[in-house]
């Protein structure tokens, strides 16, 4: 199950306006505490940021609600951006590069891609992962990799929160 | 009273001449900035003549007089830009000053407004996101998907304003022809403040590491071009980092002027020097951004692909 929050309600009860434009730091720290708030209150593990009637995003503000947020979740915590379009998918991977962070996000034309700084294999890994979860053994068959190539990228995915690791498998963090 | 006389064209480096001619910081004597002949003035110089009527106002100096422009169109302009609005806060404003106010409709203007808290940044970039979007399709033919990245760059610049200066500041964007309007059609974002400069924002962190070469320049540089923040939170410093990132890909320009130094991210399309070093003081901070017409941009880089082929 999944925890949906709706970022332009989140902005539009820290600012007590009804603006549209996810900006300025203050701001964005207000909303993260907000998102804080609710992911400390519900069971479910994934919280799922909907980005879909905010309009821009900067990147002080991605900095405070996106990189922040990853920075101080648990890790049994996964946290999914959704229905971004591609200048607030510009400004999270940006931010997030810059600090060796990433995110699972899926756009608003297209599918799900990883946000931030990931390596090229760990990628690949990822969209084997959406294609069809498995034991690394499996995913590396699928590859053409060797199992020790493809359960470190697995590995890597699952300590990012990238991927959900359970029992030796390894499946997509649930969106819906 | 000393008079500064204010160059027929205001621009970034019309700048230059009145920080000039404004003699030693702070003034030893009233000021009266003499616009008389002045014919046409950039966003940057609107946002940099109040900020220096700020300045003297924040310095308890004597409310400095401005002489404004002879020619009738050109006061209806400075009117119509939302200059004289907040000009007559700062200045005693010398002959006859139009009454029509700020031109909020334009789709070529974006008039003058203060920056002075974060309610601000916010009010600017609800309240012009669309007009912002529509000069950036119309006027420079950028696609409509990638405006809102010029929002953001404003966005940051003017937070860097309430972040970093320690006062309030000034923002206008204008769409105008570049270099006396001569040059391509370009959308010219101006910020200035009167604050406490790039240099002494950054001395704690930098100053001690630069050691003698410390300076005005030396902390633009290291904002400009290294990302460098007095707060130690992973996450600062990428503002300008990333407006120079989106100006890349529109072969766009950023000038960063502070204290006695100016330096500048210069596109190809542009004749301005990176770095330059030992101008006359002038109070605070000035940024500005240029996005010129893309068509124009992709013209020139084609023609100078072309001259180095042969």
């Amino acid at each position: 199950m999944v925890l949906t929050i709706r970022l332009n309600d989140v902005l539009r009860d820290a600012i007590q306006r009804p603006v549209r434009d996810l900006v300025t730091r203050p701001t964005g720290a207000a909303i993260r505490f907000r998102i804080q708030q609710a992911m400390d209150a519900t069971p479910h593990p994934t919280a799922r940021l909907d980005f879909g009637d905010v309009g821009l995003l900067d990147f002080s503000c991605a900095d405070e609600v996106v990189a922040k947020l990853l920075r101080d979740t648990a890790d049994d915590r996964y946290v999914v951006l959704w229905d971004l379009d591609d200048s607030q998918a510009d400004a999270v991977d940006a931010v997030l590069e810059r600090q060796n962070l990433a995110v699972v996000a899926v756009l608003r034309e297209g599918g799900p891609v990883v946000l931030g700084a990931v390596s090229q294999e760990c990628r690949t890994a990822f969209t084997a992962v959406l294609e069809g979860g498995g034991d690394s053994d499996r995913l590396a068959a699928r590859l053409a990799w060797t199992p020790e190539r493809a359960a470190d990228a697995l590995q890597t995915l699952a300590l990012r929160r990238l991927v959900v690791a359970a029992h030796g498998t390894f499946s997509p963090l649930p969106l819906q | 009273m000393r008079v500064v006389e204010i160059p027929r064209y205001l621009d970034d480096k019309g700048l230059d001449a009145v920080a000039t001619a404004m003699g030693t910081w702070p003034p030893e004597e009233r000021l009266l900035f003499d616009a008389r002949g002045t014919t046409w003035s950039s966003p940057y110089g609107f946002v940099a003549l109040l900020t220096a009527g700020q300045a003297l106002a924040e310095l308890k100096a004597e409310t400095p007089r401005l002489a404004v422009p002879d020619m009738e169109e050109v006061r209806s302009y400075w009117a119509k830009a939302g200059f004289f609005k907040y000009a007559a806060e700062y200045f005693d404003l010398v002959g006859k000053v139009p009454r029509r106010a700020a031109d909020e409709s334009s789709d070529v203007l974006v008039p003058v407004r203060p920056i002075r808290d974060m309610d601000d940044v916010h009010t600017l970039v609800e309240g012009l996101g669309e007009r912002v979007s529509r000069m950036l399709t119309e006027e420079l033919g950028i696609a409509p998907s990638a405006t809102p990245r010029f929002g953001m760059a404003l966005s940051e610049v003017c937070q860097n304003i309430v972040e970093h200066a320690g006062t309030g500041g000034w923002v206008a964007v204008q769409a105008h022809n570049w270099k006396k309007r001569a040059g391509p059609r370009v959308v010219v974002c101006a910020v200035s403040d009167a604050g406490i400069g790039f240099r002494r924002s950054l001395e704690s962190a930098e100053a001690r590491k630069i050691g003698d070469l410390w300076g005005d320049s030396a902390a633009i540089e290291a904002a400009l071009f290294r990302n460098v923040s007095r707060y130690r939170d992973p996450g600062r410093g990428q503002g300008l980092a990333m407006i120079k990132r989106y100006l890349l890909k529109w072969a766009g320009k950023i000038s960063v002027r502070s204290g006695t130094a100016r330096l500048a991210f210069v596109p190809e399309w542009d004749d301005d020097l990176p770095g330059v070093d030992k101008l006359s003081f002038f109070p605070g901070s000035q940024i500005m951004i240029v996005v010129p017409s893309q068509s124009g941009a992709e013209s020139k880089e084609q023609s100078a692909k072309s001259k180095g082929g042969r």
